[in-house]
């Protein structure tokens, strides 16, 4: 809202400096944006916030600085004049409001044989330090009028009125209105217009018709100022995309004392100005006051709530300056009062109590009361999520922060397998054309970040993020969001698992790893034959693998790279938060490794298990090492290199006790899986 | 002396030779690896020369022994000694060759690490803040039905932060949270007071994208209810977190603004050096009643306080960010500046 210093000076007496001004407005609600110096006037721009629709004029602001500054503030009741022979105005014109719970107040007035011409110097002035264009003195008036009182008010050209009388009605499906602005606009049956016998001459609280409007040629003026229904208007507003000083106000709750008000200082004004006639009398339909309950403020509340005491006197002074009227004391340390029209935001004691500590000045408010000591402990998710990250960072890999809304294109790989047919969630509408979709899954994402990476020179980027993803669900109200953590990172799937493998060591929980193959594909963009799920203690824990070269190619990725995404409720429910202690070992092990030459269909993980079942009570450690294929080896058939740590807890161990495990070991792969040793 | 017999006369000038080329060979070596060599042919224990030449001694006859014994002592000295100075002199010499032949001004090879998006560093930040100051974590659902995004937050049917196009509707009944104070209606219905928690995460906005502005974004809300919480609190509580935050002390200011959920509702400012800057931090404010109602609370029984703080806000101006959309590219080059 922009304000001119001229025009309130016109209020009150403006005698502090304007820096005073705005910073005191600013510390009590109204938030300064900015001071300009527009040729000998200062327009002054401030915030108003949408609880204070008293302060989108200039009245408002002029009372508002009256309070802080403890200034009266003076505004006339306007009373224009009547020439004995004036018209009845009921002879001139007749209005008709079919939709009272929409319009809940009209007033019409009518001045004949105005002349339409150039504002005078000192309003045109006025409307150019606001920035608002002058355009003839009647249309000037019903502007000034606007931004002086917060009233919208329209002016027809009586002439133009089909009929010459209006009504307030809901449009008719096909109807059209050419606007002020001149365009045209298809009315909706749900849309308020004012309308003459012909058709709509108005958008009702948003734009008057061009058709009507006032021209140089116009003579006989009618005055509407009327009240609409905050909702109505600005669903008219959203629906065509027009907005306007006065759709801003309707929209917002109006000061049911201006209605009239205004109508009497446009006319005053225009008989000023422009001359002509008044018609007597004003046809009026609804309105009537706001009834309004007292509030009831306990001093106690005041102190309960800011932290510090008010004294009463200091209260009633603050109530009395805001324009409150009442303070009477029923009970000892509570008053009463009735709040003033135009302060449609009091209605609470809460209200008046945030009133005191606005104009007494939030800087009373000490800052050395710290509330007392409380515990607050760390949660498991916290903790899991805090460790992946050192792990994750630790291994190279950089934490991104990806959108939650995606691409339609971009679920398509995921849903349907993953997803078991479920079709992920999209927005009703979104103001972003392409992120329509809640994502299922975050590797998309991470792909995208990839991607982005190599087209600004870096070519084999690494990257993570832990984040909730989105599933629908039909046995709650609200879907799923488990949180997960998802890497894409360069190289293939063994480094990719690794990473999970690496999260499940952090935790203690490496023990409880499993791979399972699956036939069918877990996501298309993952390669069949290198992908797979883990498992985590016999819970799904996520998949990894190799991302497809056509998934690589379609996203123009020069370098091939891995996917891993991982559940994390399965590791914050099994995590290791509190390792304990394995005494080292005393005596030395003794290790030993094996090729074993195996069909290819053998997997490592069996062979592990055989080797682990098969080593005996002195075997501590399988692991493995690489696996060969090609060379000397016959075709069909892989080595499988692996390395064994045997260990006595009692004495130290012989190398021929160590051979001899191994033997066994040997002797139970050759039976399960044919299995020979490399020469 | 030609009472020793012929073959311990030429056991002795076998064991001149040998002094004179171990002692010739140990002085000219150049490296450690020669030096070694060196070493394993005259003074190896197993098949060194000098070892040889011992071995010899048992094939002389008993007179003579102890003749070639004393000549032998004497040249194992003499290698030994020549051996010793040449290893010293040798290992001189390698940390010569160092300070001449290796350029020390190459950089280190150390291995690659990433490191934790700068949102996460900030949020966690505040975290380890408010949780030492009793706030614990708390979360909710970042898609929200109507009742925990609006109603209870004292944001009624027809007000107008409810429009559809102000909002990421899924259905007419759910959407994308708008604000973190969701979280502070689920931990009520769920709490009894006192309750002191932050929550943390993301929010949706539909804002169009640019320097200020992100669609999406992440807030930190903190809520304190209990038995006489005040305005006081409130501000002292957030002037510990700004003390702790920055690193100095703080002065805290209110400005009145308004939210639906609170009242009275403030603006905080903040200002920690000379300048006399006052710099806009979040907004706050003590819980409306009608939302304390809201959650089956009593008004005149419990009261409380909620500030809200902006983490893209906080981080940028940490870290000098002029821009918020870099924190979701997630180019390398940027998130490896912090």
């Amino acid at each position: 809202m922009i304000v001119s210093w001229n025009w309130l000076s016109e209020y009150l007496r403006l005698e502090m400096p304007v820096d005073q001004l705005t910073e005191k407005l600013a510390l009590s609600g109204l938030n300064h944006e900015s001071t300009d110096d527009v040729g000998g006037d200062l327009a002054i721009d401030l915030e108003v916030t949408s609880n204070r629709p008293d302060c989108l004029n200039h009245l408002g602001i002029a009372r508002e600085i009256g309070v802080l500054f403890d200034l009266p503030v003076k505004w006339h009741d306007p009373q224009p004049k009547l020439i004995k022979s004036a018209k009845l105005v009921t002879s001139l014109t007749q209005v008709e409001n079919l939709e009272p719970a929409l319009c809940s107040h009209f007033t019409a007035r009518v001045v004949t044989g105005a002349s339409v011409k150039e504002s005078p110097w000192w309003l045109r002035k006025r409307l150019e330090t606001l920035g608002v264009r002058p355009i003839s003195n009647i249309v000037d008036i019903t502007n000034y009028v606007l931004f002086e009182s917060g009233q919208p008010l329209h002016a027809y050209d009586l002439s133009k009125l089909t009929e010459n009388r209006l009504v307030v009605r809901k449009a008719i499906a096909g109807e059209e209105l050419v606007a002020i602005n001149g365009k045209t606009y298809k009315l909706q049956p749900n849309m308020l217009v004012i309308a003459d016998a012909k058709g709509p001459v108005g958008l009702a609280g948003v734009m008057g018709g061009l058709e009507t409007e006032i021209t140089s040629g116009s003579q006989d003026i009618l005055i509407e100022s009327a009240r609409f229904d905050s909702i109505s208007v600005r669903n008219t507003s959203r629906e065509l995309g027009l907005f306007s000083p006065s759709s801003h106000r309707f929209e917002r709750p109006m000061d049911p004392e201006k209605t009239d008000w205004a109508s009497r200082r446009c006319v005053e004004l225009i008989l000023d100005l422009a001359g002509g006639e008044l018609a007597e009398g004003v046809i009026e339909l609804g309105g009537g006051k706001r009834q309004r309950q007292p509030i009831a403020l306990r001093l106690s509340q005041i102190e309960r709530v800011l932290g510090i005491s008010v004294p009463q006197s200091t209260v009633t002074e603050i109530m009395n300056r805001l324009g409150l009227q009442g303070g009477d004391t029923t009970d000892v340390g509570v008053s009463t009062w009735a709040a003033p029209s135009w302060r449609s935001d009091l209605d609470r004691e809460i209200d008046l109590i945030e009133e005191v500590a606005r104009v007494y000045g939030y800087e009373h408010i000490p800052e050395d009361k710290p509330v007392p000591l409380a515990i607050a402990s760390r949660s498991r998710r916290e903790r899991v999520e805090t460790g992946i990250r050192e792990t994750l960072t630790g291994q190279g890999l950089y934490e991104a922060v990806t959108y939650s809304l995606i691409s339609e294109e971009l679920s398509k790989p995921i849903h349907g397998d993953l997803m078991e047919g479920a079709v992920p969630i999209r927005l009703e509408h979104s103001s972003r054309k392409k992120e329509t979709t809640l994502r299922p899954s975050l590797a998309p994402s991470l792909i995208e970040v990839r991607a982005y990476n190599q087209s600004h020179g870096s070519d084999n980027v690494s990257v993570f993020e832990i984040a909730h993803v989105y599933l629908p669900r039909t046995d709650q109200d609200l879907p799923h969001e488990p949180v997960r953590v998802s890497a894409v990172c360069g190289g293939d799937w063994r480094i990719a698992k690794g990473l999970a493998e690496a999260v499940a060591s952090r935790f203690q929980v490496q023990g409880l790893l499993e791979t399972r193959l699956r036939t069918s594909p877990v996501w298309s963009i993952l390669d069949p034959l290198a992908s797979a799920e883990l498992y985590l203690g016999g819970r799904r824990w996520g998949v990894f693998g190799n991302m497809t070269k056509e998934a690589q190619q379609a996203k123009g990725l020069r370098l091939p790279c891995a996917i891993l995404e991982l559940d994390l409720a399965p590791l914050i429910d099994q995590a290791q938060l509190q390792p304990q202690y394995r005494k080292l070992p005393d005596q030395p092990g003794v290790t030993r490794d094996l090729s074993l030459v195996v069909p290819d269909s053998v997997r490592w993980a069996d062979i592990a298990q055989v080797a682990r079942q098969s080593g005996g009570p002195l075997l501590e450690n399988v692991e493995f090492l690489d696996t060969f294929r090609g060379g000397n080896l016959a075709a069909g058939t892989q080595s499988l290199h692996f390395g064994m740590t045997f260990r006595n807890a009692e004495r130290t161990l012989s190398g021929e006790e160590a051979d001899q495990a191994v033997g066994e070991i040997i002797r139970s792969c050759s039976e399960s899986f044919g299995a020979t040793l490399r020469s | 002396m030609s009472s020793t017999s012929n073959e311990t006369t030429a056991a002795l000038v076998e064991l001149d030779r040998l002094e004179s080329e171990g002692v010739t060979a140990f002085e000219t070596l150049t490296s450690i690896p020669d030096w070694e060599a060196a070493r394993v042919v005259f003074l190896g224990l197993k098949q060194g020369r000098l070892k040889v030449a011992q071995e010899a001694l048992k094939t002389l006859p008993g007179p003579d022994r102890k003749t070639y014994g004393q000549r032998f002592n004497a040249v194992k000295t003499s290698l030994e000694s020549a051996c010793d100075s040449a290893k010293t002199k040798l290992d001189q010499s390698v940390v010569k060759t160092a300070v001449i032949g290796e350029d020390l001004t190459v950089p280190g090879t150390a291995r690659g690490f990433g490191r934790r998006h700068p949102l996460t560093q900030t949020s966690e930040e505040l975290i380890d803040i408010f949780g030492r100051m009793g706030f614990e974590l708390a979360r909710g659902p970042e898609i929200e039905d109507t009742f925990h995004n609006f109603e209870a937050l004292n944001i009624p049917a027809d007000h107008p932060a409810r429009e559809p196009l102000d909002n990421f509707y899924l259905t007419p009944k759910t959407l994308l949270r708008s604000q973190t104070s969701t979280v502070q209606i689920r931990v009520m219905e769920a709490t009894k007071p006192p309750i002191r928690v932050v929550a943390l995460g993301r929010v949706y906005r539909p804002d169009a994208v640019d320097a200020t502005h992100s669609f999406m974004f992440h807030q930190i809300e903190g809520l304190y209810v209990d038995r006489g919480v005040t305005m006081a609190n409130l501000k002292s509580t957030l002037r510990q977190f700004a003390k702790s935050y920055l690193g100095q002390d703080v002065t805290v200011r209110f400005r009145p603004s308004f939210f639906p959920f609170t009242e009275p509702s403030v603006e905080v400012d903040m200002m920690w050096d000379s300048s006399g800057r006052w710099v806009e931090m979040g907004g706050a404010g003590m819980v409306d009643p009608n939302v304390l109602k809201a959650v089956g609370y009593d008004p005149d029984e419990v009261s409380g306080f909620a500030f809200g703080l902006g983490i893209e806000r906080l981080c940028m101006r940490r870290h000098g960010i002029d821009d918020i959309r870099p924190f979701y590219q997630n180019d390398v080059r940027f998130l490896s500046q912090f």
